[in-house]
């Protein structure tokens, strides 16, 4: 290899690749940014980016700091609510893919961006669901993206912001919620969900990790197939892409 | 008929105790001279709402002005979270309904059609919906579909007392423009009784009529105009001007302690006397100038 790209970078691109073509993109905070831009500019010219607050397939020059930045609605198509966006396009059922972050998520794909800590005693209260409920419940599949770290990846997470598969098998469907996740992205590895399950599944492991990486530093045990490959490293292009015209000012890539 | 007076005289007809709901979103066109003016002549015991919790509601928050916040979750995007309204939930100070965006979303539709209530899909098997069961007298409950039998989770309406709105022209009935997206503005201003507009610019009468299309809030919804620039601040409003990052981080500082948040306070709310004092005290016309948007960007 003739370049170096970060764990970061390697995300961006491993979330980008998930999204197709002439998909409709419902795109929440950080990272999901990076990769649906990622995307947009490079395999998926004809994606739909949505942002909750009012904004469908918008074309920045700047990178901003989260969705009420200006810089990240330029040139947009339609500049319209959350009743339009959320609702209208969303709830009515027209969003192929969500994407998230989040703070934890558990073996079934349920995701907290809530609070850290007991609801009941202690806690730590962080910024809650925002859309990321309403895509969770309401997009086709979801994808997660989030750092691969034992207090991240939880057996039992704090809070239920946004639903994945709940108690795994039926009982998402039981709720009355079709899609659901379909994959978790870490930066140390990429998951899926068992068929019938619904419990993670490791899909591939990133370049340089070994499986023991990935095992040691998660707080319940995924399915693992017999055979893992390793994550399809990013092209020299998407990591230029990224440092320097999606995000130059590391705002969303982070110093690593 | 002109409803057109000072930030003053809109902020005293709001009555202790009142639900506002407020325009802002994380750190756009947040109603923050008028949360200032309210801190300022001291009406508390609020209810504050809005689909994402912005700097307005947090500012309102850690000045004491508040009792409840109906909202979806928030933050001031990448400068740091809402640290007032967190510090109120974790301590019990503040009661807080948390939903989701569009949950707060429906709740104004509803109140804007006057419908009883209104099913959505999401809340699902969250604890979002187990702790909003869990309060007394809880805005959702489950019904079944008269036409299918499925069970659909419902909420009341929102009817808040009055939406503050800020936007960048409106004429002196009220009738506003809001340039860029509205998040969740006009529902709020159509399930509100009433409200105040808060414009950065004032506009003829007839520059509304030549350009209909773009009346966002009717004047007919509302009570007060008040013409007032850089009413936002530190916030941006998309084609007029951009954040103060710098003002916004000393926000961030400053809310991480109640005693640092109150040197804030009496730095920039009660140790100015107005809204000319405030932007004169961050750094007047020299300091503005350079937030100006472009006019092609919109920031």
């Amino acid at each position: 290899m003739d370049f170096d790209y970060t764990p970061s970078e390697l995300m961006a691109v491993a979330g980008a690749r998930e999204l197709q073509d002439r998909e409709v993109v419902a795109v929440g905070l950080g990272l999901p940014v990076v990769a649906s831009f990622l995307a947009k500019q490079t395999h998926a010219p004809n994606m739909t980016i949505l942002f909750e607050l009012g904004v469908i397939d918008p074309q920045p020059v700047d990178c901003g700091v989260g969705l009420a930045d200006p810089r990240v609605w330029y040139r947009a198509n339609v500049l319209s609510s959350f009743v339009d966006i959320l609702g209208e396009v969303l709830h009515r059922g027209r969003v192929d893919v969500g994407f998230l972050g989040g703070l934890e998520v558990d073996q079934y794909g349920n995701l907290n961006t809530t609070l850290i800590g007991d609801p009941k005693g202690k806690f730590r209260h962080m910024i809650g669901s925002g859309g990321a409920n309403d895509i969770a419940s309401c997009a086709r599949r979801t994808i997660i993206i989030m750092r691969h770290e034992e207090r991240k990846l939880k057996k039992a997470i704090s809070f239920i912001t946004s639903p994945g598969f709940l108690t795994g098998g039926d009982s998402r469907l039981k709720a009355g919620l079709a899609g659901g996740p379909s994959r978790v992205i870490t930066d140390k590895a990429i998951f899926s969900f068992h068929p019938e399950t619904k419990q993670m599944m490791l899909t591939s492991v990133h370049p340089g990790i070994t499986l023991q990486d990935v095992l040691g530093t998660m707080g319940f045990s995924p399915v693992v197939p017999e055979q893992v490959p390793y994550t399809e490293p990013p092209t020299q292009e998407q990591v230029r892409l990224i440092r320097e015209v999606i995000d130059p000012l590391h705002m969303y890539m982070g110093k690593d | 008929m002109s409803k057109l007076t000072t930030l003053t005289e809109a902020v005293a007809s709001i009555s202790p105790g009142a639900h506002l709901a407020l325009s802002g979103f994380a750190i756009t066109r947040c109603t923050m001279a008028f949360a200032r003016e309210v801190i300022r002549q001291g009406i508390k015991n609020l209810t504050i709402s809005q689909c994402v919790g912005a700097m307005d509601s947090d500012l309102l928050v850690g000045s004491g002005s508040v009792d409840c916040l109906i909202y979806g979750g928030g933050s001031l995007d990448r400068f740091g979270r809402l640290n007032c309204v967190n510090r109120g939930i974790e301590d019990g100070s503040l009661t807080v309904e948390e939903y989701s965006s569009l949950s707060v979303a429906f709740r104004y539709l509803a109140g804007a059609l006057g419908i009883p209530f209104i099913p959505i899909r999401s809340l699902r098997g969250s604890d979002l919906m187990v702790q909003l069961k869990q309060r007394a007298c809880s805005d959702l409950a489950n019904i079944t579909d008269p036409f299918t039998g499925e069970d659909w989770p419902v909420l009341r309406p929102l009817l808040p007392d009055v939406a503050i709105v800020q936007v960048q022209a409106a004429d002196e009935e009220g009738n506003a423009w809001i340039m860029g997206p509205r998040w969740d503005n006009t529902e709020q201003v159509r399930a509100s009784k009433r409200t105040i507009v808060i414009a950065e610019r004032l506009v003829s009468d007839e520059a509304i009529r030549q350009n209909p299309e773009r009346t966002v809030i009717p004047g007919l919804f509302v009570s007060h105009v008040v013409e007032l620039p850089y009413a936002a601040h530190p916030t941006s409003v998309f084609k007029a001007y951009d954040y103060d990052a710098a003002q916004i981080q000393a926000y961030v500082e400053a809310t991480r302690t109640p005693e640092s948040f109150q040197v804030y306070l009496d730095q920039y709310v009660f140790g100015v006397r107005d809204h000319w004092e405030y932007l004169e005290r961050i750094g007047g016309l020299q300091h503005l100038n350079s937030l100006q948007a472009d006019p092609v960007l919109g920031y």
